[in-house]
């Protein structure tokens, strides 16, 4: 129902096509090799109590705790030897950690086919025949394939609700369960706002993000310092000789190679911002070398040196790629993608020698993130790692698999009901991407519990729950044991158990009962964690 | 609640379906612990009288300063709104404005906001707004809230960092301040024990009323058995819903005869006063008003935007006859929009994205009874922003800073607005 006005400016997440036309934004720079950003969330640690760290405390990285930075053990995933739990089960411990969620299926195929042989299914993505989740995302969301010049001509806030969309629905329902957990956790090691970049932001996730989840490191580092969206998040479309943006060069350091501890300095920054010029956008998502705007100086960046090339032309954009294959054979590459990994996969302290370990596979493989996430994911690993608590969206899409809804869309869930859980996909604004840090997301209790709530009572639309499995064995004992297997894969503590039982038997079972039942189950402590 | 709007653009509507996006996140941020790096302040007492509760509110969709405060003293005025304009007071309409001084007038629908500024409680300025000269729904709302414009580094909100930098009113208050809404609006964020509460009457679990007093049990329950910082943050939610059930909403009856509008706005200002009256040490309330995107069939008169004003100055009026004209709490109410609107009306009968606004601070201690403004001149294009906007000539940071420091207290003005300098307007008495 808009009305027939001209817009003053184009919808806030299009980028102008008129890319080498945009003012350059003068990069920020406050003190040393660190970023305003950098500088501020150092400074909330640092300098406590001062009034600027304050102001500017990030949305994200390490924030100052009031205990133990270790994680507790919660009770409901202690180990089973005392309380005769059977939470410790190998192989359904390794399930919670390549899964968005248990279900009856996923418990089914961890125990038949071991710890080993599980992971090795998971790995080996593409053998998986996910074939109903592929012909649903082709029907539903088609945008997903479309170029550049296509996806521009939709309406941006279509475009972005479809990728959201498709998202979720993927990461709840496809069988390549470990596959759509690494798309999360690359998706926010390269985090990339929409509303900064729009459909560009639909051919990073296909060709960079779902290209390499699974693959390279180092071919996804590449990828991304060709992609538009990230070229224009990261200001790098407008980065010239003489005239340099030294945003994309500094976060490709910081946060998507060596960690903002992996020893370079400003001028370090300045010299792969100059490597970078002319790296920049063409049409409609194309990736274009601006020869004219390349700086062929010779630069000098952590004691490498590239020399002049004085009118080599489109060979300038050797420099760039130079950088990048430093960079990603550089061990503090390796230690912090290993490290980020570790935590993403096993637990919120990676250990020195775990890290050490994982990085010399990194080392060996060239990257391989499989390699990396076999030496992460040994049953002695996994059987000692405290549970991880679940980020929103991981809650959702558990939910979501735990009570297998018929299923025609999911909109309502990834707009509005993620936004209120505080994780809707692809709006994170800063390029740090949304934390991994239980602190950060603890405050939102009433939101979820009122996620569960929302979600049971689902009977008609596009997502409907139908309770009947839950009642095969109509009784509060038989509806609790079918609770146990949907969702927990039959590892429920034995103290949630009674508690649902209880609260069946306490009124008549009712269809709203149960549906409570389960809502209270979603919402418990225990599947908080995994 | 569907905050959809029939004449605004589809930016706007995006925004009001999706501004909770990421920002409900913040609340995460510091609902659950008190961080170390609070500036440590020995309490003398436990109770801050002389500090003023802040009711902040945000008129989404940029709201048209020209009516909501109109020059009738200006013929341009006129020329640039054939069909919209707010008729002179002096005129014979039935809808004529009603003046303020020799320039500026209410129009009929903001009447119940003539007590609180003919009693000096209420202050216009004109010409104000934000620095920045976007036009972007989404780029101003955010600027504005988080205190600075096109800074990346700052997503913390300028009530939120006031909280933050200031002891609580009351110690162990478990609820400092709150936004009648679903997600926490990001002028809140990074405020201690802040909440996004869409119905203070209502603050609780989904679904059956008749269970949730069982369901929240069972839940409080077996969150004692889950580690910290999760089971804190239960027991604050917990804490919250009981302390709410405390206070009764629904039997609540205004002082001084006031009658809140029915509609959303008017439920939130009620709960806001209804809180304040029980003095659980709440302190700031968020709440948003929407309705101003006023791009077609703007309707000042009698119609679309005749009905949000209504709306919008019936529910200010009656807080203040409920809350502040009495005097006995103290409470100061600030209101800001993103941006105002075209001079010239647009070939739909409304009004496209502008640039100064007016803003409304009301409250016992203002200096009210007057339209605030600097180097005001007539709306002759040669006047105008790109030849169309009114211009921001005082910066609202400085009005904001101004109740931060003398009604909220709180001298770390450069921590709220950070890398700004405000200039003191006597705002404030």
């Amino acid at each position: 129902m808009s009305p027939p006005i001209v817009e003053l400016e184009p919808p806030p997440s299009k980028p102008s096509p008129v890319v080498t036309a945009a003012p350059i934004a003068p990069p920020v720079r406050i003190a040393g090799n660190t970023t305003r950003r950098n500088f501020f969330r150092a400074g909330a640690a640092v300098a406590a109590g001062s009034a600027a760290a304050v102001a500017m405390i990030p949305r994200t990285g390490p924030r100052p705790r009031t205990g133990d930075p270790m994680l507790p053990l919660p009770e409901s995933a202690a180990p089973p030897a005392a309380s005769g739990e059977t939470w410790g089960s190998p192989e359904i411990r390794l399930a919670r950690r390549v899964t968005m969620g248990l279900t009856p299926e996923e418990a089914q195929l961890a125990r038949s086919k071991g710890f080993s042989g599980y992971l090795e299914y998971h790995l080996n993505y593409n053998a998986i025949d996910d074939s109903a989740v592929t012909a649903f995302v082709a029907t539903t969301y088609p945008q997903l394939v479309m170029t550049g010049t296509e996806l521009y001509a939709l309406e941006a806030n279509a475009v972005l609700r479809q990728l959201q969309d498709a998202t979720l629905f993927r990461a709840a329902f496809s069988k390549r369960q470990l596959y759509e957990r690494m798309v999360e956790f690359w998706s926010d090691h390269f985090s990339i706002s929409m509303r900064d970049v729009g459909y560009l932001k639909t051919i990073d996730d296909r060709e960079v993000i779902r290209k390499h989840a699974l693959g390279s490191f180092p071919e996804m580092v590449r990828a991304s310092a060709r992609s538009t969206a990230m070229l224009v998040y990261l200001d790098n479309n407008t980065s010239r000789v003489g005239r340099i943006n030294e945003n994309y060069a500094r976060e490709l350091m910081e946060l998507h190679t060596l960690g903002v501890d992996g020893g370079y300095t400003q001028a370090d920054v300045v010299a792969v911002a100059r490597c970078f010029t002319g790296w920049t956008i063409a049409g409609r998502g194309d990736f274009r070398f601006d020869a004219a705007g390349h700086d062929y100086a010779a630069k000098t960046f952590l004691g490498q040196t590239i020399p002049a090339a004085p009118g080599t032309g489109a060979a300038g954009i050797g420099d760039g790629d130079k950088v990048i294959d430093y960079l990603v054979r550089h061990p503090n590459t390796a230690k912090y993608v290993s490290s980020k990994m570790i935590k993403w996969l096993l637990r919120y302290d990676p250990p020195a020698a775990l890290v050490n370990q994982v990085a010399a596979v990194y080392m060996q493989t060239n990257g391989d993130i499989p390699a990396m996430i076999r030496s992460i994911l040994t049953a002695a690993n996994v059987a000692a790692a405290p549970a991880k608590h679940k980020r929103p969206f991981h809650f959702v899409a558990s939910a979501m698999r735990g009570v297998n809804p018929t299923v025609k869309g999911v909109a309502g869930i990834a707009g509005t009901r993620l936004s209120l859980v505080g994780q809707q996909s692809f709006v994170w604004e800063t390029p740090d991407g949304y934390p991994d840090d239980v602190q950060f997301w603890s405050g939102l209790v009433m939101q979820r519990w009122n996620f569960g709530d929302y979600l049971t009572a689902l009977t008609t639309g596009d997502v409907i729950v139908d309770i009947a499995p839950f009642r095969l064995v109509d009784t509060p004992d038989g509806i609790t044991g079918a609770i146990n297997n949907a969702m927990f894969g039959g590892e429920m503590p034995v103290r949630t158990r009674d508690a649902i039982r209880s609260y069946l038997g306490a009124s008549p079972l009712s269809a709203t009962r149960v549906r409570e039942a389960i809502a209270l189950a979603i919402n418990s402590t225990t599947f908080q964690w995994y | 609640m569907d905050d959809r709007d029939n004449n605004a653009c589809t930016e706007y509507n995006e925004l009001s379906r999706r501004q909770f996006v990421t920002w409900s996140a913040g609340a995460a941020l510091l609902a659950t612990f008190v961080p170390p790096w609070l500036p440590k302040v020995v309490l003398a007492e436990s109770y801050a009288a002389n500090r003023d509760v802040i009711i902040s509110i945000f008129m989404r969709g940029g709201a048209d300063g020209l009516t909501l405060c109109a020059p009738f003293a200006d013929p341009e005025y006129y020329a640039g709104r054939p069909t919209i304009a707010i008729p002179r007071p002096d005129s014979s309409s039935a809808n004529k404005g009603i003046a303020l001084d020799d320039r500026f007038a209410f129009p009929q629908a903001m009447s119940p906001l003539v007590e609180p500024f003919v009693a000096k409680d209420l202050l216009v300025v004109h010409g104000t707004g934000s620095v920045d000269s976007s036009r972007s729904h989404f780029d101003q709302q955010h600027f504005m809230e988080v205190g600075k414009p096109r800074d990346p580094t700052i997503v913390t909100g300028w009530l939120g960092r006031h909280l933050a930098s200031i002891t609580p009113m009351r110690t162990n208050a478990p609820l400092r301040a709150l936004g009648i809404a679903n997600g926490l609006a990001q002028t809140l964020i990074g405020a201690p024990q802040a909440l996004p509460i869409p119905s203070p009457a209502n603050f609780g679990l989904a679904g059956n009323v008749s269970t949730r007093q069982e369901r929240t049990d069972w839940l409080k329950a077996d969150y004692m058995g889950t580690p910290d910082p999760v089971r804190s943050a239960a027991i604050d939610t917990s804490a919250t819903i009981d302390l709410l059930k405390t206070i009764n909403f629904t039997g609540y009856v205004p002082a001084n005869g006031a009658v809140y509008p029915t509609g959303s706005f008017g439920a939130s200002l009620k709960s806001a006063a209804a809180l304040i009256k029980a003095d659980i040490g709440v302190e700031a309330i968020q709440v948003d008003v929407g309705g101003w995107d006023t791009h077609s069939t703007q309707a000042p008169l009698t119609g679309s935007m005749f009905n949000t004003m209504t709306g919008f100055a019936g529910a200010l009026g009656a807080l203040y006859k409920d809350l502040i004209a009495v005097g006995a709490h103290s409470v100061t109410v600030v209101v800001v929009s993103e941006f105002g609107r075209n001079v010239r009306e647009n070939g739909s009968l409304g009004t496209d994205h502008g640039r100064g606004n007016c803003m409304f601070v009301m409250g016992k201690s203002i200096a009210g009874g007057r339209v605030l403004t600097k180097n005001w001149m007539s709306l002759a294009r040669e006047n105008l922003e790109s030849q169309n906007d009114l211009k921001v000539t005082i910066d609202h940071r400085d009005i904001l800073a101004e109740v931060v420091l003398n009604r909220l207290t709180n001298d770390r003005l450069s921590f709220v607005f950070p890398d700004f300098v405000p200039t003191m307007r006597g705002a404030t008495e």
